[in-house]
């Protein structure tokens, strides 16, 4: 299968202090790759270099075979669509309207969304079950709902691919399994490429495919999610001990009190 | 502060609220003043201009309407729409309530300029005409020098140009006021009068001399608005959803500031009405720029000239200054905007 992401020898530094250190992933398209690691590592830039937000040399990133310092801002979005840990959420803006910020690299500047514009955030809202919230006021809606809706304008993007840092930051459990079913029922169904930072480690490697841990700057383990979960150096990166137990076939990760 | 969402209804509503203002500022602006001439006349002689029927005005009252009133209310309605216009785009380039269109030095700039004309200081510049060309120049270079010290560079953002904006406006203010110290008392009344802001020396030929600015401006801030509504998410997500953020910011700030000191250049300076008339409109019709900019053009415009018929008509022959009618006019509107809205 084709690689929908590949992040080549990427170094992001900051005066002398090198943030992320020559690393080199690829994401096969229709996966979902999860980067974990301890405070610090670098995850949240790496994420950011990706989306290019932040500036970052040497080094390359494609998506879909194109090399994002070589597009604007317009074609960038169109390939890529980026979820903040921290998204900036205008209020007094209906949750249409946001929404429908996604879809502003199609219709550009001047121009008001087309029909086709409007369909698209029609079916992103009926898909993630946001219709009846859909003229409301988005600095009203609870803080599930909110971080739906931010995950419904990098969807409107129609975009291969999807970064999202720290998605479910600050999210009771019911509704960080409910954000991330989502993301997974549309990696299955449309298909989409999912590189996303998580903190929780059982569900980094339930929902991911692929896990990478990151460290100090730099990739330390590159593998499907069961085995990174289940190998002993991550205990080891993050300092401390835990124990991975399986409930009905799930990787659950505990953590033992020293 | 957070706004509801606004109605449809509400919108329209507003806007035709908005225009009837504008159209009763129109006719104030013409009919209200000390000469008295009957209203009948006036539009008769306004018809006239148009082709329909004769003007049966006298020489001075053709005088009065048409060479004193009617360039002041010209003035006052592109001076209003700009004002409300560039402080509406800087609140929204900015992402600040509190950023008005003198925010990044053209009050300064323009202050210095004029003060250089009216104390003559370069020896034959103390004339009509040089006072309106210096502060223009003076309010440029400023704005100018705010963006090449805090708009340039990878690292830039709306908070190194505001820092930017202040350091320069603190600088040239302390020229300014340097240069005073050195003035003669009568300088230093002509230019305090300056900085108070007038439509008093309305003319045609100042009217002409601003308008292709005013025009361009506003509609450049106006096309501009549904690039604003991207930007309030931020810098990093509005270029992440495919705005090229720097190239807005640069063609909103120019706009904006080179409308502004266009007016400033002509009129002085005139407060409040670049940071109240936008925080109305916003309150009625929602944060959208795409509504909030075209609708404070009209009530900018609608609302200057009503506080300038006000400003020559409370305490006629003399004139109260504009900016205290601006003030003590749209301060409380402005409360009683905000308690409604908060109560609604």
């Amino acid at each position: 299968m084709m690689n929908a992401v590949e992040i080549n020898n990427l170094s992001v530094s900051v005066g002398s202090k090198k943030l992320v250190s020559d690393v080199s992933l690829n994401v096969e398209a229709g996966s979902w790759l999860t980067i974990i690691g301890p405070n610090g590592a670098g995850k949240t830039t790496l994420i950011e270099a990706v989306a290019g937000i932040r500036k970052f040399g040497p080094g390359s990133v494609k998506i879909s075979g194109q090399d994002m310092a070589q597009l604007n801002e317009r074609d960038r979005a169109r390939l890529l669509a980026f979820v903040p840990q921290n998204p900036l959420v205008p209020a007094g803006m209906s949750v249409r309207d946001y929404v429908t910020l996604g879809r502003t690299s199609y219709h550009g500047m001047l121009r008001a969304p087309t029909a086709g514009d409007r369909a698209v955030v029609d079916s992103v809202l009926e898909r993630l079950s946001l219709q009846q919230f859909a003229k409301q006021n988005i600095s009203v809606l609870s803080g599930g709902e909110r971080q739906r809706t931010v995950i419904a304008r990098a969807l409107a993007q129609s975009t291969m691919v999807v970064v999202l840092d720290e998605p479910i930051t600050g999210l009771d459990l019911r509704h960080q399994m409910e954000l991330l079913e989502l993301l997974k029922k549309e990696v299955a169904e449309c298909g989409l490429t999912v590189l996303a930072t998580l903190h929780d480690l059982t569900l980094a490697g339930q929902f991911a495919d692929r896990l990478v841990l990151l460290d100090k700057s730099e990739v330390v383990l590159d593998g499907p999610a069961h085995d990174i979960i289940r190998n002993p150096e991550l205990a080891s990166r993050y300092g401390m001990q835990f124990r991975v137990v399986d409930v009905d076939g799930s990787d659950v990760v505990v953590p033992v009190r020293s | 502060m957070t706004f509801s969402p606004p109605t449809t209804r509400r919108v329209v509503v507003v806007s035709v609220f908005t225009l009837a203002l504008l159209v009763i500022a129109v006719v104030c602006g013409l009919v209200v003043g000390p000469t008295s001439v009957s209203n009948s006349r006036i539009f008769g002689s306004l018809f006239a201009h148009i082709g329909i029927g004769h003007s049966t005005l006298d020489q001075m009252q053709t005088t009065v309407i048409w060479q004193l009133r009617a360039p002041r209310l010209v003035l006052g309605l592109l001076a209003g729409a700009m004002l409300a216009v560039a402080g509406g785009s800087y609140q929204g380039v900015f992402r600040n309530p509190l950023a008005d269109p003198y925010l990044l030095g053209v009050a300064a700039g323009a202050g210095i300029g004029a003060t250089f004309a009216i104390m003559d200081v370069g020896h034959g510049l103390s004339t009509p005409t040089w006072t309106p060309m210096l502060a223009f120049i003076g309010a440029l270079v400023a704005v100018g020098a705010t963006w090449a010290i805090g708009g340039r560079g990878s690292h830039s953002n709306e908070g190194t140009l505001i820092l930017a904006g202040v350091a320069i406006a603190a600088l040239l203010t302390s020229a300014q006021t340097f240069l005073q110290q050195q003035a003669s008392a009568n300088s230093i009344a002509r230019v305090y009068i300056w900085l108070l802001g007038s439509l008093a020396s309305s003319n045609w030929s100042s009217v002409n001399l601003i308008l292709p600015y005013v025009i361009v401006c506003i509609t450049v801030c106006i096309l501009c608005g549904r690039a604003l509504d991207v930007m309030s998410v931020g810098e990093n997500e509005a270029r992440s959803l495919g705005l090229p953020v720097r190239r807005i910011r640069f063609i909103v700030i120019l706009a904006s500031s080179l409308g502004t000191a266009a007016i400033v250049s002509v009129v002085g300076l005139i407060g409040f009405v670049g940071i109240i008339v936008p925080h109305i409109v916003r309150l009625l019709v929602g944060i959208s720029n795409r509504r909030i900019l075209p609708i404070s053009a009209a009530l900018g415009a609608a609302f200057l000239v009503i506080a300038d018929t006000i400003a020559r008509t409370a305490i006629a022959p003399s004139e109260l200054p504009i900016g205290v009618i601006t003030a003590a006019v749209g301060a409380p509107v402005f409360v009683f905007i905000l308690s409604f809205r908060k109560f609604s």
